[in-house]
């Protein structure tokens, strides 16, 4: 009985140790096991329908803070990651990362080009929720609030999302990510007429 | 402990280890297979989408345009640069009644925005009575098909013209000179004890979200969603301190509305599975009564006529959410959806910002009508609430410029603007969108937040 005992305990220590790490790894090893680090592709020109297209892949999927990598498979694949922890390897884009991916720019601040990232290509870019609003970057404008439409940006020192579409009632669609329990999808908000966001354009599109 | 003994002990507990690491490293890989599985399994969907900007309420001499904006992919064209290769038709009448003629879209390539577009015939859109219509749209390049809004014949959008509107010009915006409230009616710090209303642990940087919703009761209660602590805090007219009702809520941000036997209705805006969104319903106790699968996105519910209405997008309408304490289906609510929010008695009231203008109307059986032009040269920005006070209609709108932003009340009249004032914008927490304001009796009452916590205060209209 003592030997059953022993075998058991051993083996129960044995077996959490094996898997301990699993249920982190979980949520930490998704960049790793699915994102790529290739280099972007430059484009010659971009419209706002063929950005929307590529925010449109990300919805439904993860938040990470400080993350730019994210599948299409319409699930967040490491839900519950620490809010306030930056690079614990999870799928999604924060909202800087999400917005930079989409508007397809530069990780050169002066180069106001176009560039396919890929959604499985880890990249954040340079610049955070308070850069975008305050137009930094050359493709980036700060722009008068009254007149965003699809595809510009709302953005305050801490946030940013695109305008997906535009309501009767005043208020906008913003795509966003949004945050670790919200991930990556589309809202109605009210930021335009908050006076804590900016407005903020990519310029460049051809249409 | 014989030697023999301790040897024996030794490889018994030598023999569990080696069979739970095994056992456990076994059951690693079939987990991390299955979660591969999964990853590998859901291949990108071909998709369709198409958004639109309904006309609600159109002036006598507008030229009448409906735009589309479409986007759509293939499977294998992931992340694509060309906009949507696509075809579609609206279908519209004059009046409620009636046929549809079909008239086609247009792609207008170099449209910034609303790329497909059409133009009302304009008899039908000086039609006394408004005109109906939806939209059905194809991709060519994966054959999907959408209607909008999505109750297509069956639930139309529906335009009114604003015929004989009262017009108010409000000229450019004063900021600063903002009213203070009557009374504060309720009002927490920020925690998670008794009493306290929470923030939600939202991590780096972004905005602060809490207190995301209230309701007033028609004894004067205050009612306010505790999302963050999944609860409901109640403050009565005389008790300073609130009493407590847990809900089984998803503890993100939400909008609620209480009915008059305290049943309250809870629109979470996150959900495990893709789009769908849920309206919960609880009683006055805080007993789960049921939930509804919305058909759509949503932002706002509302206790309507009979039961819980709810405005979804895409089709931009209002949709009963259930009837009767009875769920209706996702098609059975794109089949309620209306242009506008049911009242009681039959009547309905519909908003739609253009620019800088507000428009609004109280609709009726048969031919009633009440319609308002609101001007403004400082912008607008959300209607955030409108709702009839008599035969008056109380409109609250943010005006803001980049840097400023109030919340503008007005009373409109028979003749335009009877009363009108300024009220802080007091947003420091973000809530629902549309859940900042509510009306009951003759007093508007303004859900509010500072660093320090929330507060609901209210303004008495005093309008004889």
């Amino acid at each position: 009985m003592t030997g059953v005992r022993t075998f058991l305990a051993w083996f129960v220590v044995a077996f959490c140790l094996a898997t301990a790490g699993t249920a982190g790894a979980y949520h930490t090893q998704f960049v790793s096991q699915n994102c790529n680090w290739a280099s972007p592709t430059p484009t010659s020109y971009i419209t706002r329908d063929g950005s929307m297209t590529v925010a449109l892949r990300a919805r439904y999927e993860g938040y990470q803070w400080g993350g730019g990598c994210w599948n299409d498979n319409n699930n967040d694949d490491s839900p519950g990651d620490p809010p306030a922890t930056g690079g614990t390897g999870g799928e999604g884009g924060d909202c800087s990362g999400f917005t930079f991916k989409v508007w397809r720019e530069s990780l050169n601040e002066n180069d106001a080009g176009f560039y396919q990232w890929g959604m499985l290509r880890f990249e954040h870019g340079p610049y955070l929720a308070q850069n975008f609003k305050g137009g930094a970057g050359a493709p980036n404008v700060i722009a008068p609030k009254s007149g965003l439409y699809q595809m510009d940006a709302l953005a305050s020192m801490g946030h940013v999302g695109m305008i997906y579409a535009r309501n009767a009632d005043g208020t906008d669609l913003i795509i966003e990510a949004k945050g670790e329990a919200y991930g990556t999808n589309i809202w109605t908000r009210t930021y335009r007429g908050d006076s804590s966001y900016g407005g903020v354009r990519r310029t460049g599109w051809s249409s | 402990m014989s030697e023999a003994r301790l040897s024996h002990s030794k490889f018994v507990g030598i023999a569990g280890l080696v069979a739970g690491v095994v056992v456990g490293a076994v059951t690693v890989v079939l987990a991390g297979t299955a979660v591969a599985h999964r990853l590998a399994a859901a291949a990108p969907e071909p998709l369709l989408e198409a958004t639109h900007l309904p006309p609600l309420l159109t002036a006598p001499d507008e030229r009448v345009e409906l735009r589309y904006d479409v986007y759509c992919t293939t499977a294998e064209q992931i992340e694509s640069d060309a906009p949507c290769d696509a075809t579609g038709s609206v279908f519209v009448r004059a009046a409620q009644v009636g046929p549809f003629t079909e008239i086609g879209l247009r792609d207008e390539g170099s449209a910034s925005e609303g790329r497909f577009v059409t133009v009302v015939p304009s008899a039908v859109a000086r039609s006394p009575s408004g005109f109906a219509y939806y939209a059905v749209i194809r991709s060519r390049a994966n054959g999907k098909t959408v209607t909008l809004p999505g109750g297509g014949a069956t639930a139309p959008q529906r335009s009114a013209p604003l015929l004989q509107s009262a017009v108010a010009t409000l000229g450019e915006h004063g900021f600063g000179k903002t009213r203070t409230a009557d009374r504060r009616v309720a009002e927490a710090a920020w925690g998670t004890g008794p009493g306290e209303v929470g923030l939600e642990d939202v991590g780096k940087n972004l905005s602060p979200i809490g207190g995301s919703a209230f309701d007033v009761g028609p004894d004067g209660d205050v009612y306010v969603l505790d999302e963050a602590n999944r609860r409901v805090l109640r403050w009565g007219t005389e008790s300073g301190s609130p009493a407590q009702v847990p809900l089984e809520i998803n503890g993100t941000l939400a909008d609620m509305s209480v009915a008059a036997d305290g049943t309250a209705y809870v629109l979470e805006t996150t959900g495990a599975a893709r789009d769908t969104m849920l309206l919960r319903t609880f009683d006055a106790n805080g007993v789960a009564k049921g939930t509804s699968e919305l058909a759509e996105r949503a932002s706002q519910v509302r206790v309507g006529p009979s039961g819980p209405v709810v405005l979804q997008t895409t089709s931009g309408q209002w949709m009963s959410a259930a009837t009767g304490g009875r769920a209706l289906s996702p098609s059975a609510q794109k089949a309620s959806g209306r242009s506008g929010r049911p009242l009681l008695g039959g009547r309905e009231v519909v908003v739609y910002r253009s620019g800088n203008e507000l428009r609004a109307a109280l609709i009726g059986p048969g031919f009633f009508r009440k319609t308002w032009r609101v001007t403004s040269e400082t912008p607008l920005a959300e209607v955030q609430l409108a709702e009839p006070l008599g035969n008056r209609l109380v409109v609250v709108v943010r005006t803001f410029t980049d840097q400023r932003d109030e919340f503008v009340v007005l009373v409109l009249g028979p003749r335009g603007v009877e009363k009108g004032f300024s009220l802080d914008s007091a947003d420091w927490a973000e809530t629902a969108p549309l859940s900042r304001f509510r009306l009951a009796g003759q007093s508007l009452y303004q859900l509010g937040s500072t660093p320090a916590g929330m507060f609901v205060d209210r303004i008495d209209l005093e309008v004889k």
